[in-house]
């Protein structure tokens, strides 16, 4: 990205933020909601904690860790990559046409269409479980656990990203597919936290392999903490490389669907 | 070289033999057509465009005009990069726009009148400034202009709304200000005086004048407002079920489908038996008057007309209707070619 690009990038991005604030109530209210939102994580962990020493053969210090890398991530997610999700509307309102003008990436519009200020919410909730877990946790923070984490919760990011860029992508010929978003964020949502050798060996196979959660922050976590997966060890450890790579697929099928947008009315 | 550094071309708009074919669901009638459907949908190819050629000239406004459905927008997303041809081949300014859409948008400005491209919760001057860094205008030119267009739009008196608070006809013109705010060769614009009032409307077309008389901008319009047509295109090229049915002035359309003339007439006899003449049907009798019109393809014009009638009756009173651009436009529509081709 040009200097010029990042000028463009960072001077709407701070329009869009500075818009959001002139409307004090809608700000803070999406804030409350972006933290609400994440109720059930936090519903979990206190449960973890108060209820329970462990899950799956996994300390509650050690299972903390699952919610707070995958939080984070998807925190992360909403701020900075977030507007994939909903395309339909976008495309509905006719708002691609008007990107597909411009001469900059529609990707980059997407993104630049409005700031995502329920985020702070999610980053709130997400920051308060990783100081939570780093707190409880048992193990030594060297600078290469730190680093790996960090790894982990940026391909978490990514990767999360890449099922939202690919369900964003089949909107593009099909808006409708746009559901199919709500029920990803809904199985993000509910299966993100827990270590996966707790659910049946197909269901955990089929979020492993099928819908690659494991990798956003189950195999990370399983990785710092020195935990068996089930699956090879490179693999595990591979995870915020995967977020990488399904990132980069996600975005080829992206510029392959908008080849083929036909846009609303024709 | 031009402004934006490509070569000169002799057409700023080709297009030849530009196609766009969309796939789509025949819907089946009931709600048992309805799960037939769903278990197996009969996919039909619905011909948008079909083999159009034209060219538009640099500094040439030329309108685009057609029925609804007639194959106008989409021809326009074609020419500026948002839709992919299915075969044939177009450039603006030299550039395939379609192959290489974000070059394309730097030497094109476009204004679709139902949707805005500016950003809905922020004042439209900041837009401004945002589309300033888009396209990298350096800020003294960008201020030049901006003043120019509020001289003729009137534009700071509400540039400091945000685009969700302002009227139809103020969204409209800062949209056209900010497709223009980056000094493009090409400009296309569809429909941009819908639902707009008259005062608005006429500020609009000054302006476009304006860009096409004093800048040698091209432009591209769509409208179904004829009066715009006739203050403004020079040239227009008419198309219908996406193919092209006439391409020339406003005079070639007028002889080509407006001989919808009536000549009323009151005999000086009241009981003279009036009969039609060649090429000149009788519509009716209303009381006293008789009223003639055209017959056939080979229908002499108004003027040949009202000399065989007062050659052969003799009257105490006539009227002429001549057909306005709207009735020229509503015959062409009627008379130009079969239904959509569905395959």
């Amino acid at each position: 990205m040009s200097m010029n690009a990042l000028r463009v990038v960072w001077r709407i991005t701070r329009l869009n933020f500075r818009a959001q604030l002139e409307y004090r109530a809608e700000f803070l209210m999406m804030i409350a909601i972006g933290a609400v939102w994440q109720v059930s994580v936090i519903v979990f962990a206190t449960v973890l904690l108060t209820r329970f020493s462990g899950m799956g053969g996994w300390d509650s210090s050690d299972v903390l860790l699952i919610p707070a890398t995958r939080m984070m991530a998807h925190g992360l997610f909403v701020l900075l990559l977030g507007r994939v999700h909903g395309l339909g509307r976008h495309i509905q309102e006719g708002k691609i046409d008007a990107y597909l003008l411009r001469p900059l990436p529609v990707h980059r519009q997407v993104q630049l269409d409005s700031f995502p200020t329920n985020a702070i919410g999610d980053l709130a909730v997400a920051a308060g479980l990783l100081a939570g877990a780093l707190g409880r946790s048992h193990l030594d923070w060297t600078a290469g656990r730190v680093t790996y984490l960090i790894a982990a919760i940026l391909g978490g990011m990514l990767l999360e990203a890449a099922l939202f860029t690919a369900v964003a992508s089949a909107s593009l010929r099909f808006p409708a597919a746009d559901y199919w978003g709500n029920w990803l964020e809904e199985l993000l949502g509910t299966f993100g936290s827990y270590p996966l050798n707790v659910l049946p060996k197909a269901v955990g196979g089929l979020l492993t392999y099928g819908l690659p959660l494991a990798f956003v922050a189950y195999f990370p976590a399983a990785v710092l903490t020195g935990h068996g997966t089930g699956a090879p060890y490179w693999l595990a450890a591979g995870s915020p490389l995967v977020g990488v790579l399904a990132y980069l697929g996600a975005r080829l099928l992206w510029r392959w669907s908008l080849r083929h947008y036909t846009g609303v009315n024709g | 070289m031009t402004r934006s550094g490509a070569r000169p071309v002799a057409h700023h708009i080709e297009v030849r033999g530009l196609s766009r074919t969309f796939r789509t669901t025949v819907r089946r009638p009931g709600f048992g057509g309805a799960l037939r459907s769903l278990v197996n949908p009969e996919r039909v190819a619905k011909h948008a465009v079909s083999g159009i050629t034209f060219d538009v000239a640099p500094g040439e406004l030329l309108a685009l005009l057609g029925p609804n459905g007639a194959g106008k927008s989409t021809t326009i997303k074609m020419l500026t990069g948002i839709l992919t041809p299915t075969s044939g081949v177009a450039r603006v300014a030299g550039v395939v726009p379609y192959e290489d859409r974000q070059r394309n948008a730097r030497n094109i400005g476009a204004v679709f009148g139902q949707r805005t491209q500016l950003w809905w919760d922020l004042p439209v001057r900041e837009s401004f400034s945002i589309l300033r860094d888009i396209y990298e205008v350096p800020r003294a030119e960008h201020a030049t202009r901006l003043k120019e267009f509020d001289d003729l739009l009137e534009l700071s008196s509400f540039w400091d709304t945000r685009v969700r608070h302002l009227s139809l006809g103020q969204r409209v013109r800062c949209d056209l200000a900010a497709a223009l705010l980056h000094d493009p060769q090409v400009v296309f614009l569809d429909e941009p005086t819908i639902g707009m009032d008259v005062v608005v409307k006429e500020q609009v077309r000054e302006f476009l004048r304006h860009q096409v008389e004093e800048r040698g901008r091209t432009v591209l319009l769509t409208t179904h407002d004829m009066t715009e047509v006739e203050r403004l295109a020079e040239r227009v090229v008419l198309i219908n079920h996406g193919r092209l049915v006439l391409d020339g002035t406003l005079d070639e359309i007028r002889r080509t489908f407006g001989s919808t003339w009536q000549v009323r007439v009151t005999p000086a006899d009241p009981h003279t038996e009036v009969a039609p003449l060649p090429g000149i049907a009788l519509l009716r009798r209303e009381g006293p008057q008789a009223v003639f019109g055209p017959e056939g393809p080979g229908a002499p014009t108004v003027h040949q007309a009202l000399k065989q009638i007062v050659e052969r009756y003799e009257l105490t009173d006539l009227a002429i209707d001549e057909a306005d651009l709207e009735d020229v436009m509503r015959a062409a529509y009627v008379q130009a070619g079969p239904g959509a081709d569905e395959v």
